[in-house]
């Protein structure tokens, strides 16, 4: 048996106008779940407890609460001293209960054709990842969407996708989809990480929804807009100043002696919109010594068609991009955009290993800058953090190049997934959102590493968004000025 | 009827609702009977938990039994289920289980359900204790989700009144003695009463009756309570099923069950010295043979000292390829991870745990109880799998008697007889009462699930069994208290839990045999399953005891 003490939000409609936080401290077994704390709290102090459970095992889905501000099973999480346990982000009954029937109701049904037949093995296992949903609305109460808009929420999304992959189903799942808010979904994965059995709705779902409403004609005409655009000039964003690629040579010699190479994906944003952001990472690299290699002929990544479903052409631009550093031996691409990074990542199949600007940095470790006098905080980009697991290598650099790091709770900018685009009154609304959650940290500068949040976010705060490389190289001319100072 | 004065402060009936077929319960049985019901008429379905999120159907992994190939016949599927059952089933039951079960999987199938299929297109089937034949069908480690998500797909299409958390506490009588509805709980305490022209009880088992248990928080045995208190009978009410996989840690989670489908697919067992200890119990049949015979020989490895410092033994899947592991049995790789062990690299550590009651409502092949207008079907409902149930027979016999006693209780005409507003008086007083006691309901839990795991549990005798009796007897007569109206049904479920453990024990004693899962260490009879003089066990307010019979050949 352990002691520990946690904090259980309450609230009882009857006599409160808000939840508030009662701390429980009670006994509990070695290896207890969060739902055997909240037994603990039942039985020894407050019969009066409100939260559902019932099969114990992570298969019904009842049981899902906030546990820190996460979503998780509390059945399978295990209970930690110190910890906060709210209910989901919906509509309160009571305590930790949430209403769920509203949710519930907004799954479709199937409505098999009356000759339904059996599917054929690879139509099962097509459908059955995405029928492992035990419809415990983590990803509904995480999806940042939800939040600003109309969405119906991931997992309903996944219903509609896994019943247009079912023979039997004669309903029109796309349009259902549409209705239901298919272009709301910033492609952030947040619903993935949260969701216990770990189903890829924007991956399998909704890019995949969005596939077959493009098919179909039925893309937003912003998306399709930008989708002309990368076939007419291999770019998805328009020239409007010289780009990154004019300006720089093939191949860019550091400073000192060479300590590594790589070749450089640069990106439609860092090549035609925010050029400066990537000549500054060349200084980076110059000043620590490792050799970039530029092809000129690299494309758009394909990254603003795939995640809004215009798949038609990628295949040519991955060939292209493929081929472009393939040819020059290249054995190590980097990325400085996000979502290029993810998507050469987890779109492609490369003969060569992709790493992110942070983690390039981090693996030849850097000349150290001197620190600029700001506390700066970071916004980490869903496509580095989930789409590519890297939150400590940022944060790491920036711990060291700035006098004060404070952190900011996650949450997508609503950039991604065309929202920004398609639909940016929700792009605003998210974007207004980063703006408090920067303000409530006091913060001088936010720092990112993704060209969309950092172009976004500086849309929606007043404070300066920055992007960590160009931190960097602020940091090492401040350097050299305190040298040539001291001279 | 009258609704009761608010203002004295007494419970009183909050609202009142009508139907034709009230069905009560949502899980496998509950929304089949409702689905089926209501081609005959208004239905109202009542679940203590949100449908599709209670009971122990969601939580069904393994299998649903059913004769699909040329090779298989029901033939062949009636004697495994009758000789794994000790010939204690009703033979008419188990006629229409093996025959019904093939073309209530073609419904699911024909409604959406995604069940694996084969290479051919045909539904995939694996092997699974007691049967001769492959004959179980599965959507990878979640089959009992599968159908319920399905089934309420299914539901939804017809015009079925749900009310969800919303609990019953008690069946109601007309002056007839017809079962004329039920009254309610919900999720705050208000009193709800629902009249019916006929009842479908398909409340599900009961085994958290014992300290470790398989079942969901449903699995309380209300409905055995509640049909015991109205006056049905009940058979067989000691027949339960210990699964020998149960998780033995953490703590908390011990009981847990680890899928028959993780034998099935090849997994084995081993005691502390890592011998295959199967070999000395059922050389043939291994790892796979009966569950009554592998939960005995787990429990008498730890008895004799041969189990590991937690209790249990080793049930290992390690030379199992990880891809089989992933794809065959991701729900128990998930579970165990969370709980640190990674099954690809080392073995479970397990041990029996209380699984199935093969016991319940007497019912006819229409799922008539001896009550007139109460039917029941799914683990309520006693006779289909006899003396031990063949795993991937429980989910099958949900859909065959589900359908049977929706249609059955659809076609019952309307009922005429007066409800006396006593009777109801009479339940609603018994709420009062909850607010004047003093015992904490879960402190008597505790004590009742500890007092049936050790005197009433795989290995009985009639000494303990008896002092058993004697203490749930002290546990019920206690006051129980309420700290609130939405406490109430905390305290209606803890007596029911007392009631359920009461029948299982008294039929235990009543039986003098080993038979199938029924184990008197002091038994007096000994002869083969086939043979036994003993038919079932029976119990009711009015009368209890045992059916003697012609021995069978
Ligand atoms: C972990 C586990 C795994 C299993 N695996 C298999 C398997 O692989 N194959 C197989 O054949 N069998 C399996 N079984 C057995 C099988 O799942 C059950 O016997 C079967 O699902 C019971 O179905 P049911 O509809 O009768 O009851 P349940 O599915 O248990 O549903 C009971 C319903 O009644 C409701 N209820 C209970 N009390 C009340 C009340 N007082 N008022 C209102 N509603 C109430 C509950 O909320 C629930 O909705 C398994 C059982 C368990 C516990
Ligand atoms: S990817 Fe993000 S925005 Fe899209 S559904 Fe998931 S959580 Fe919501
Ligand atoms: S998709 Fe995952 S997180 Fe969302 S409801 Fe289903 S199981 Fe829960
Ligand atoms: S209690 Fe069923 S998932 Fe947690």
């Amino acid at each position: 048996m352990k002691t520990i003490t946690i904090q259980v939000s309450r609230f009882d409609p009857a006599v409160d106008a808000e939840p508030h936080f009662e701390e429980y401290t009670v006994q509990v077994n070695e290896g207890a779940r969060v739902l055997h704390a909240l037994h603990a709290v039942r039985d020894n102090h407050d019969p009066g407890l409100a939260y559902r459970y019932c099969c114990g095992s992570g298969q019904c889905g009842s049981c899902a609460v906030r546990v820190d501000g996460t979503p998780v099973l509390a059945c399978m999480e295990e209970a930690r001293d110190g910890m906060t346990v709210e209910p989901l982000a919906l509509p309160i009954l009571k305590d930790l209960m949430v209403d769920l029937e509203p949710v519930i109701a907004k799954i479709a049904r199937i409505c098999p054709a009356p000759d339904a037949e059996l599917p054929a093995k690879d139509e099962i296992e097509t459908i059955k990842p995405l029928r492992d949903c035990i419809e415990c609305f983590c990803c509904v109460s995480a999806c940042p969407a939800l939040q600003v808009t109309e969405f119906a929420g991931p997992t309903v999304l996944r219903q509609e996708m896994r019943l247009t992959l079912d023979p039997r189903d004669s309903g029109d799942r796309i349009t259902d989809a549409i209705t239901k808010g298919l272009f709301y979904c910033t492609t952030c994965r947040r619903c993935l990480e949260v969701c216990p059995k770990e189903i890829d709705i924007p991956g399998k779902a909704i890019e995949k929804l969005r596939e077959i409403a493009n098919r179909r004609g039925l893309t937003l005409p912003r998306h399709q807009e930008v989708a002309r655009l990368v076939q007419e000039t291999g770019r998805s964003v328009e020239r409007t100043k010289e780009t990154f690629l004019e300006q720089v040579p093939e191949v860019i010699e550091p400073d000192g002696p060479v300590r590594g190479e790589v070749g450089f994906f640069v990106g439609c944003m860092f090549n035609g919109r925010v050029p400066q952001t990537a000549l500054d990472a060349m200084e980076v690299m110059k000043r620590n010594g490792i050799r970039v290699i530029v092809p000129h002929d690299q494309v758009c990544c394909g990254s603003p068609l795939i995640r809004t479903g215009q798949t038609a052409f990628v295949d040519d631009l991955k060939k292209k991009n493929i081929e472009a550093f393939a040819r020059r031996g290249i054995t190590t691409v980097m990325t400085i955009c996000a979502g290029c990074g993810a998507t050469l990542k987890n779109d492609y199949e490369t003969p060569f290993v992709v790493k992110d600007v942070t983690e390039i940095l981090t693996e030849y470790g850097i000349e150290p800058p001197t620190k600029l006098d700001i506390t700066a905080t970071y916004h980490d980009p869903c496509h580095l953090l989930r789409g590519q697991g890297i939150s400590e290598e940022p944060r790491a650099l920036l711990r060291d190049a700035v006098r004060e790091f404070v952190e900011m709770p996650t949450q997508c900018c609503g950039a991604g997934g065309g929202v920004r685009s398609g639909v940016p009154e929700e792009a605003k609304a998210l974007g207004a959102k980063r703006d408090e959650a920067v303000k409530a940290t006091g913060a001088d500068v936010v720092v990112t590493v993704c060209p969309f949040c950092e172009f976004h976010i500086a849309d929606c705060t007043d404070v300066p968004v920055k992007n960590l490389v160009t931190v960097l190289l602020e940091g090492y001319r401040k350097k050299d000025a305190e040298r040539e100072g001291s001279a | 009827m009258v609704l009761y004065n608010a203002s004295t402060n007494k419970m009183h009936v909050d609202e009142i609702v009508d139907a034709h077929v009230l069905v009560v319960g949502s899980g496998g049985a509950g929304v089949r009977a409702a689905i089926e019901a209501s081609r005959y008429g208004g239905v109202v379905m009542v679940s203590k938990t949100i449908a599709g999120k209670g009971g122990c159907t969601t939580m069904a992994e393994g299998g649903y039994n059913a004769v699909l190939r040329d090779r298989d016949s029901v033939d062949v599927h009636r004697e495994d289920t009758l000789s794994g059952g000790a010939y204690l089933n009703e033979p008419a039951l188990v006629d229409a289980l093996v025959h019904e079960a093939p073309e209530r999987m073609a419904d699911l199938v024909r409604w959406g359900a995604v069940f694996d299929v084969t290479d051919d297109r045909e539904i995939a089937q694996r092997p699974f204790g007691g049967q001769r034949f492959p004959r179980t069908c599965y959507a990878g480690d979640r089959t009992g989700h599968e159908m319920i998500m399905t089934l309420l797909d299914r539901l939804d299409a017809t015009d079925t009144h749900l009310y969800q958390e919303v609990s019953v506490i008690d069946l109601v009588k007309d002056e007839n003695g017809t079962v004329a509805g039920a009254i309610a709980l919900d999720r705050d305490g208000n009193v709800v009463f629902f009249r019916a022209d006929a009842t479908v009880l398909a409340t599900g088992g009961g085994t958290q009756v014992y300290d470790i248990s398989t079942n969901s928080a449903a699995g309380t045995g209300d409905g055995f309570a509640m049909a015991y208190r109205a006056g049905a009978e009940l058979i067989d009410m000691e027949m339960i099923q210990f699964h020998p996989t149960g998780a033995v840690y953490p703590y908390d989670a011990r009981g847990r069950l680890v899928t028959e489908a993780v034998r099935g697919e090849g997994g084995i067992l081993l005691n502390a010295r890592r011998e295959r200890f199967m070999e000395r119990y059922d050389p043939e049949r291994m790892e796979l043979s009966t569950r009554d015979v592998v939960a005995r020989a787990i429990a008498t490895e730890v008895l004799e000292g041969r189990g590991t410092s937690r209790g249990g033994v080793y049930l290992d899947v390690t030379h199992l390829p990880a891809e089989t592991i992933e794809s065959r049995l991701p729900v128990m790789l998930e579970q165990f991870l969370a709980y640190g062990v990674d099954i690809r690299r080392e073995p479970m550590e397990v041990a029996p745990t209380a699984h199935h009651i093969m016991g319940g409502l007497r019912i006819t092949p229409e799922c008539r109880t001896t009550l007139p207008g109460l039917f029941a079907c799914g683990e309520v409902a006693g006779g289909v799998h006899g003396a031990n149930r063949l795993g991937g027979n429980a989910l099958a016999e949900t859909q065959v008697f589900g359908k049977r006693a929706g249609e059955f209780a659809g076609k019952n005409p309307a009922r005429s007889g007066r409800i006396s507003e006593g009777a109801i008086e009479e339940k609603i007083r018994v709420l009062d009462d909850f607010f004047e006691g003093s015992v904490n309901p879960a402190d008597l839990r505790k004590d009742l699930k500890l007092t049936m795991w050790d005197q009433a549990g795989i290995f009985r005798n009639a000494a303990d069994l008896r002092t058993a009796l004697g203490h749930i007897k002290r546990l019920a007569d206690k006051r129980l208290c309420a700290a609130s109206t939405a406490n109430l049904l905390e305290c209606c479920t803890a007596r029911n839990m007392c009631t359920t453990a009461s029948l299982i024990v008294r039929c235990a004693l009543i039986r003098p045999e080993n038979r199938g899962a029924h184990v008197r260490r002091d038994a007096t009879v000994t002869a083969e399953p086939g043979k036994s003089p003993f038919g079932h066990t029976y119990v009711s307010l009015t009368r209890e005891g045992i059916e003697q019979r012609e021995a069978m050949t």
